[in-house]
């Protein structure tokens, strides 16, 4: 287990950090930020997960979801051209002006929608490649101690097979 | 109305899908609907002008000519040229009605094809989705539009041929007509381009009646790209191959698409660019010389099969090399023949192929070896199939003998013109028509006419080994599977009888191929002439040579099999891959270091080429600013931890100088004010340097010996190579020169707000103007995370390699092509002798 700061900083820290990447793909059209700088940042949060948590828990959260939303961030920016494509040329930007009761004036456009798209790719690259490489490490290791089998450690759940069963109670049921 | 038809075409396919069809008994009733509606609307609204065209015959001519039926169009993307626009005439209509009829007429036979698959429903989608893109093709009227249906059909007609995914065969035919026909596609698209940009329209209207195409100076480029698009969609030789292989699709997809539709669009295309393109000897002696070939090869190939489909397969060949030929010349008989040619072709050719389907559904083969006497067990369907394929011998007095006639009598007007082309094809012909007549008569007797075993065994009752090898019916095919056929050959045993009111039709189609009024008309009866002399000569040839069949399928079979274009293909096609095997050990085989060297290498060398062409005066920065304390501060750190990172022994302590690199480098930005690049560069360290640690703690100490003197030489050397690159490019970018030449950051800083309704630049470039480029740069990260993907979860084995399968032996394919496994097939001496 993870020393007890990580696991503090984790509790704390991830959602800020979740947080702050939404803050900055919103804000990037206007301030510095946008779905690349914000993507690593959420990858940032996942990273922190990894350490604190280990990539066997975190992959099982978030793992189903990842290649998918590769493909579905790939699909957002190309309907944000295609919107455009519908307007006169591909990728031409079509914005939006909405006056809103609460939030006050707000302008969505095509582009804020594309770096959506960018945002999803670059953040389930990452931590698809942040997953990919401590499992690899993991694995490794644990080929090095020669404990363990070299299969995959996600396949089987952390909680090992009981191994010490008492061999009567086997055969009763 | 002709956009909503297509439309319509394409929601009944998916409406088809929906609804599960296998498990609606009235599923193929309600399939056949919208393309027998889209017949009728045809009909109806060609009829008035047909009627006009035909009171106007005399005098005026401009609705024979080039009158459309119907115009429409549509804004697509005017920048590039595109539009939907499309155009109803002559040809259109034929095509559009062998489409929609024919169709018309499969999609009600599919139901019952495919009783009871699962995937009927797909099937449907994939057929409906596929006429869609025909009708597309047949009534557009720009070129570009044209392609877009093309590529169309090419890729609905992978998927109906693949549609047995399962089977090896399939897959391997359909990959193999798709490799060539989107090959040919990619050659249409180039010659088309080149037809649209020399003759300055791409609406094909217009290029039809601009003169003197043919004396343009790329008119030679143009003729041969649109004849490779033509000739790989329509099977002519050397790429006829491609049709026989895709007969591992469902029988009612061979008879859509493999006779009655698909591979007539390079003959449509041909048709269509005729008045434009065909003034010119390389027209006559390029289609003349591929569609005799063609026409000769499938004739003479066909008699050898044993599978049904295969035997029509080849015989579909043949008969686009016939019209191929013809479409060669420009007589008014030639262009009047193609047009009779399609339709008795669409009309004998497609029930026969549904006809083999039934055969197969109802015995479970197709194999001519086993099959007989079909004619007690199948009596309508072996009705239909007598009159399909006395048709397609051309026997008087059915729709097929006026095709030949047509054919023979416009081959033999140019030879008596004194033109040897015209001699060379009437006697190709001549030779072609006797095979047909072979075929044809093979078909018939061993299929359905010869005494069934049922007979033998009645009267013997001894001959158990022929007994298990033939096939019996087992499954009486349905009313309305049978109905599918009869209802086409039935309008082509009409048509001849019809060919006053059809009249007008045919000339109208032939009037739009020729570019002028035609006024040839087509007949049963011409009289005695030496044209009818060689036809009734071809056909007592042509039973001469049924009579010897099993000398000339022997003969046949002992052809080298390296001559087959499907083993040539496969043998490239491995080829290619070697060479992909190769390439890859050579560039990535070796170490991460060495990889990484070619990588750099090759960025470097072409700069470094480039960069001789810049005099070193030109490199001069444009503003001469000394570094002050804080740069100064920052380069030694960089240049410092750099060195540490190289020279440290340990991984951590080299994770750790890297990462000071990145943070040094992050600070220039910061002094620069390029908070964006700052924030990316500052995230990507942190992420790869915690991410290294992680890996690094975990992995064994390097224990391998240090590393050889030379490999140190040459990384060394790539990594100043690569250094001095980006030196180079950088103080080339912020060279005087090219700051006073025209920049386009001037553009993106006053555009910005304004027109990307964004302050922050770096962000508006990467995601408005730049956003073509964004796009190409998150696909690239995909398909990283692919490759990661592969790498970090393939347990570690070898892969195996690429290579495809290999093309069976002519014998073992004609064995697996058939949907059912078979026992044991008689050796062929014995039932061929015994007839």
């Amino acid at each position: 287990m993870p020393e007890l700061y990580l696991r503090l900083l984790n509790r704390i820290l991830t959602p800020v950090l979740l947080l702050l990447a939404f803050y900055l793909l919103f804000r990037g059209h206007n301030l510095p930020g946008g779905g690349f700088i914000a993507g690593l940042m959420a990858a940032a949060a996942f990273q922190l997960q990894i350490l604190s948590r280990g990539h066997v828990r975190v992959r099982r959260t978030i793992g189903p979801y990842l290649n998918s939303s590769i493909g579905l961030g790939l699909a957002v920016a190309i309907c944000a051209g295609i919107v455009g494509l519908m307007e006169g040329t591909f990728f031409k930007g079509v914005w939006l002006s909405l006056d809103l009761p609460l939030l006050g004036y707000l302008k969505l456009g095509t582009p804020v929608i594309f770096d959506l798209g960018v945002f999803l790719v670059v953040v389930s690259v990452a931590t698809s490649y942040l997953l990919g490489l401590s499992r690899a490490s993991d694995t490794s290791a644990r080929l090095r101690e020669g404990s363990a089998s070299p299969v995959r450690s996600d396949i089987h759940t952390t909680d090992r097979p009981e191994l010490n069963v008492d061999p009567t109670r086997r055969a009763d049921s | 109305m002709l956009a909503a038809s297509i439309s319509l075409i394409i929601i009944s396919g998916v409406i088809l899908y929906w609804i599960r069809p296998h498990k609606r008994p009235w599923a193929g009733w309600l399939a056949a609907l919208p393309p027998l509606a889209v017949t009728v609307w045809q009909v109806s609204a060609a009829l008035p002008f047909l009627r006009g065209a035909a009171g106007t015959e005399a005098g005026s001519t401009s609705a024979l000519q080039n009158g459309a039926i119907i115009v429409e169009q549509y804004r697509w993307i005017e920048s590039l040229g595109l539009e939907l626009s499309f155009r109803l005439d002559g040809l259109s209509l034929l095509f559009g009605l062998v489409i929609s009829g024919v169709g018309a007429a499969v999609a009600l036979y599919t139901h019952y094809y495919l009783e009871d698959d699962e995937r009927q429903g797909y099937f449907y989608l994939s057929l409906f989705a596929f006429m869609a893109s025909m009708l597309g093709l047949v009534w557009a009227d720009n070129l570009l539009t044209l392609f877009v249906f093309w590529e169309g059909t090419s890729v609905t007609s992978y998927l109906l041929i693949g549609y047995s995914h399962q089977s090896a065969i399939a897959r391997g035919g359909a990959r193999n007509a798709f490799i060539v026909t989107a090959g040919g596609g990619l050659a249409l698209i180039a010659g088309m381009i080149l037809l649209g940009q020399q003759s300055g329209t791409y609406t094909i209207s217009e290029i039809v009646t601009r003169p003197g195409l043919t004396e343009l100076e790329l008119y030679p480029a143009i003729l041969v790209l649109v004849l490779l698009g033509a000739f790989t969609k329509s099977a002519q030789f050397p790429f006829h191959w491609w049709l026989p292989g895709a007969m591992a699709a469902p029988t009612p997809a061979s008879a859509y698409l493999h006779s009655a539709t698909m591979v007539k669009a390079g003959i449509y295309l041909l048709a269509r660019l005729h008045p434009a393109l065909s003034d010119h000897p390389m027209w006559l002696w390029a289609l003349l010389t591929f569609g005799g070939i063609t026409m000769l090869l499938g004739a003479v190939t066909a008699v050898r099969h044993w599978d049904m489909k295969a035997l029509l397969a080849y015989a579909t060949v043949s008969q686009l090399g016939v019209l191929t030929t013809l479409l060669a010349f420009r007589s008014e008989a030639a262009v009047l023949a193609v047009v009779v040619g399609i339709l008795a072709h669409a009309l004998y050719k497609g029930p026969l192929f549904l006809v083999a389907g039934i055969v197969d559904h109802a015995t479970g083969t197709r194999d001519l070896r086993r099959l007989a006497g079909l004619r007690q067990s199948l009596p309508v369907t072996t009705a239909v199939a007598l009159l399909a394929a006395l048709s397609m011998a051309g026997i008087p007095p059915l729709f097929g003998f006026v095709a030949k006639e047509s054919l023979l009598e416009s081959l033999f007007e140019s030879a008596r013109h004194g033109s040897l082309a015209g001699w060379i094809a009437f006697g190709a012909a001549a030779v072609a028509g006797a095979f047909f007549v072979t075929y044809s008569l093979t078909l018939m007797w061993e299929a359905f006419l010869r005494p069934g075993a049922n007979a033998e065994t009645d009267t013997s009752g001894q001959d158990n080994a022929a007994q298990v090898a033939q096939a019996t019916v087992h499954h009486a095919p349905a009313a309305p599977f049978v109905a599918a056929p009869l209802a086409l050959v039935a309008l082509g045993t009409i048509a001849p009888f019809a060919l006053k009111p059809l009249d007008t039709f045919l000339t109208s189609s032939a009037a739009s191929i020729s570019g002028a009024p035609v006024h040839k008309h087509a007949a049963l009866w011409h009289g005695f002439t030496p044209v009818l002399l060689t036809s009734l000569l071809a056909i007592a040839a042509g039973v001469w040579l049924f009579l010897n069949r099993s000398f000339l399928r022997r003969t046949l079979a002992q052809l080298p099999e390296n001559l087959r274009g499907v083993v040539i293909f496969q043998k490239t096609l491995d080829g290619i891959y070697g060479l992909g095997q190769i390439t890859a050990r050579f560039s990535q085989g070796y170490t991460l270091a060495s990889q990484a060297a070619i990588v750099l290498l090759a960025a470097f060398v072409p700069v470094a080429v480039a960069l001789r062409q810049v005099a070193p005066n030109d490199l001069l920065p444009a503003t001469s600013v000394l570094p002050g304390a804080p740069e100064t501060i920052l380069i030694l750190m960089t240049v410092v931890s750099a060195y540490v990172t190289v020279r440290v022994r340990t991984s951590l302590g080299a994770i750790i100088s890297l990462g000071v690199v990145g943070v040094s480098v992050t600070l220039f930005y910061v002094f620069f004010s390029a908070p964006d690049l700052a924030l990316t560069q500052l995230l990507i360290e942190v992420l790869t340097v915690v991410l290294l640690v992680l890996v690094f703690t975990k992995l064994p100490p390097d224990t391998r010996p240090p590393m050889q003197r030379l490999k140190q030489a040459r990384n060394v050397l790539v990594a100043l190579a690569a250094g001095a690159f980006g030196f180079f490019l950088v103080l080339f970018n912020t060279s005087a020169k090219l700051q006073s030449a025209q920049s386009i950051s001037g553009y993106f800083l006053h555009n910005a707000v304004p027109a990307g309704h964004g302050s922050n630049v770096v962000n508006v470039i990467l995601v408005d103007f730049r956003a073509f480029d964004t796009m190409g740069e998150i696909t690239v990260l995909a398909l990283a995370a692919l490759g990661g993907y592969a790498l970090l979860n393939a347990p570690r084995v070898n892969l195996p390699t690429a290579r495809s399968l290999r093309p069976q032996s002519e014998s073992a394919e004609s064995q697996q092509v058939e949907s059912t496994d078979v026992a044991e097939a008689p050796k062929t001496g014995s039932t061929v002798e015994a007839d």
